[in-house]
């Protein structure tokens, strides 16, 4: 029974971690710029592709690839941001759907160009760990440990950096953010970017250990949602607390019922916070 | 005259399937009515001015309810049919007080969450429903014991299905109910000032387009004769929302229209099926770029369209 516990333990904070990642950038771009992204989970994908391009089919190095594949991404977020989600500023609702239209969009894209095939490419590292009377798998693991350096390097550019300092402003109040002169197009440019890099970390990240997809990026996305609005819509240490919960409970519902039982239980979770506390657990009041 | 002019538009569109004859047309002819029944529930919705991601469950429920309904106890199509609306109306209700209270994105990822735990459901009562295998055998549909085999018949019933969803939310908005509501999305405060109840017409028109949803959905079942729930995910309201904006959202017309225009496109496009998606998505993109009269309160109309879907309107006001 212990050891049971012990692994779900374990399942849970790997899968937390992820999920954390992945809903940091979604929470990021809501915060700044109020676009509730429906295309986070296709940078997730459009990653993948790179990953499998770059690793997978010419043998680049595994972490050289990483490193491109999410430049590559937050490129594809900058411009983006430029041509299609800055002409929704404060348009709630039209953002999210030019979220969508995107979203259809890449997918459609990745279809026509690779086809609707599973690709998979090579694990960097494989194995197993032992820890106490849990198994671990090593590529998971490795994975964990990138999360929790991402994250280390977000939270001390968000918390000491002046663009951090700037984005948190925005987030807060964008009329007296502007006033202070902190430029808010600049920095939701930066945002969307930086949202982007995050969900193609995410992708790069998993992408060897499942497989690449035009809809690989769904069921991330999905978490994501889950993950952000239990936290707080907007807030980032939310991400991070909604993140490890879902990853817990997940696996939790996993062992004990099966994985649909557990997407079923997280979407309760996010119809009853949605119905009785709509800014989540650690977000703000809701304007 | 108008009005002789709109009549004859649409006796003349709605005869076309049943000129060309044959299995294929007249099915696409069905699809057409069917998801142009979707895409009036959906307008309701965005009158009231909010995006909902439950019509495609609702549009579920109907349909699976309606096919068990007459695969496991027998009931006669029809029956099944009007029960399962009726069930799923008053469910959409009782959700609707609850759900109603929240508005803009939050409303969207809470029905968004609805649908997805909806549609999972589905998938998981793999006993009954068949799961993600799907649920195969179900009866076509029959009216008072007569079945409805030939598919000029199902389509007349769909036709009639939808003519008569249509009839329901233009006389809606064009009687002093469509005012009130009217007013409700242009200001709340001021008219719940006035003595609107507000919440309880957003869930009597929540529970209406849940009653048409389901009934589209029951049709899909009895012409398909099978169902899996991935005809009923996310991207169902997502294509709903995209007939919408196409179409115009200030009028039931701009809704059917949208389904006319969309639903036989992937059909003309047989052999280029990949570039569906890709399709849907960049007139979703254009419509919303360069067609924006401001978004969702009242959302653009394709200017191709825009002169025919203002003429149609207006005999259309003038039909009712």
């Amino acid at each position: 029974m212990n050891a049971l516990i012990e692994q779900m333990v374990v399942n849970g904070i790997l899968a937390g971690l992820v999920y954390v990642i992945m809903a940091l950038g979604f929470t990021l771009v809501f915060g700044i710029m109020r676009v509730v992204n429906f295309a986070h989970g296709e940078l997730y994908m459009v990653s993948g592709y790179v990953m499998l391009s770059l690793y997978g089919q010419h043998q680049m190095n595994y972490y050289l690839a990483v490193v491109c594949a999410v430049l590559f991404t937050a490129m594809l977020g900058a411009v983006l941001e430029k041509l299609l989600f800055q002409r929704f500023a404060g348009d709630e609702l039209g953002g999210m759907i030019i979220s969508l239209a995107l979203a259809i969009i890449l997918q459609a894209g990745a279809l026509i160009l690779f086809g609707p095939d599973e690709q998979s490419m090579p694990r960097p590292v494989s194995g197993v760990w032992h820890v106490h009377e849990a198994v671990l798998s090593l590529d998971r693991g490795f994975v964990a440990i990138w999360a929790v350096v991402a994250l280390a390097a977000f939270w001390l550019f968000i918390k000491r950096t002046r663009l951090g300092l700037a984005m948190q402003a925005v987030a807060q109040d964008r009329v007296t953010a502007g006033l202070m002169g902190i430029q808010s197009k600049r920095v939701s440019l930066i945002a969307f970017s930086i949202g982007s890099a995050l969900a193609a970390l995410a992708g790069a990240l998993m992408a060897p250990i499942y497989t690449v997809s035009p809809y690989m990026g769904e069921l991330p996305l999905l978490k994501a949602f889950v993950v952000v609005i239990l936290g707080g819509l907007g807030s980032i240490p939310g991400a991070m607390l909604g993140g490890l919960l879902i990853g817990m409970t997940e696996s939790v519902f996993a062992t004990l019922f099966d994985s649909t039982v557990a997407l079923i239980a997280s979407f309760v979770i996010v119809l009853v916070v949605i119905v009785v506390r709509p800014r989540g657990l650690l977000g703000k009041a809701v304007r | 005259m108008k009005k002789i002019i709109f009549a004859v538009v649409v006796l003349a569109v709605a005869g076309v399937p049943l000129a060309i004859g044959g299995k294929y047309a007249l099915h696409v002819g069905s699809m057409i009515a069917i998801t142009a029944t979707l895409a009036l529930s959906m307008n309701l919705m965005l009158r009231i001015g909010q995006v909902s991601m439950a019509q495609g469950a609702f549009m579920g429920m109907g349909a699976y309810s309606s096919a068990l309904l007459t695969m496991k106890l027998d009931w006669s199509p029809m029956v099944a049919m009007l029960a399962s609306a009726v069930v799923v109306g008053m469910l959409a209700v009782a959700l609707g007080f609850v759900f109603l209270r929240i508005k803009g994105v939050f409303f969207v990822l809470l029905t968004y969450a609805f649908a997805q735990i909806v549609n999972l459901s589905i998938q998981e009562a793999s006993t009954w429903t068949g799961g993600n295998n799907g649920l195969y055998g179900i009866p076509k549909l029959a009216i008072l014991g007569f079945r409805m085999v030939e598919p000029s018949a199902f389509y007349l019933c769909a036709l009639a299905v939808a003519v008569l969803a249509w009839a329901v939310v233009h006389s809606v908005f064009r009687s002093r109910i469509g005012a009130i509501l009217d007013s409700i999305e242009q200001d709340e405060g001021l008219s719940r000032a006035l003595g609107t109840n507000a919440l309880r017409w957003r869930v009597a028109v929540f529970g209406l387009s849940a009653v048409l949803a389901s009934l589209a959905g029951s049709l899909f079942a009895h012409h398909l004769n099978f169902l899996s729930p991935a005809n009923f995910t996310f991207l169902q309201n997502v294509d709903l929302l995209i007939m919408n904006i196409v179409g115009g959202v200030s009028s039931p017309t701009g809704a059917v229209l949208g389904a006319l225009i969309l639903v036989p496109l992937p059909e003309l496009l047989r052999d280029a099926k990949q570039y569906e998606l890709l399709i849907y998505g960049g007139i979703l993109l254009g419509s919303l770029l360069f067609l924006r009269d401001g978004l969702v309160g009242r959302l653009g109309r394709l200017s191709f369209a825009r002169r025919a879907v203002q003429t149609m309107r207006e005999a259309g006001h003038g039909a009712a």
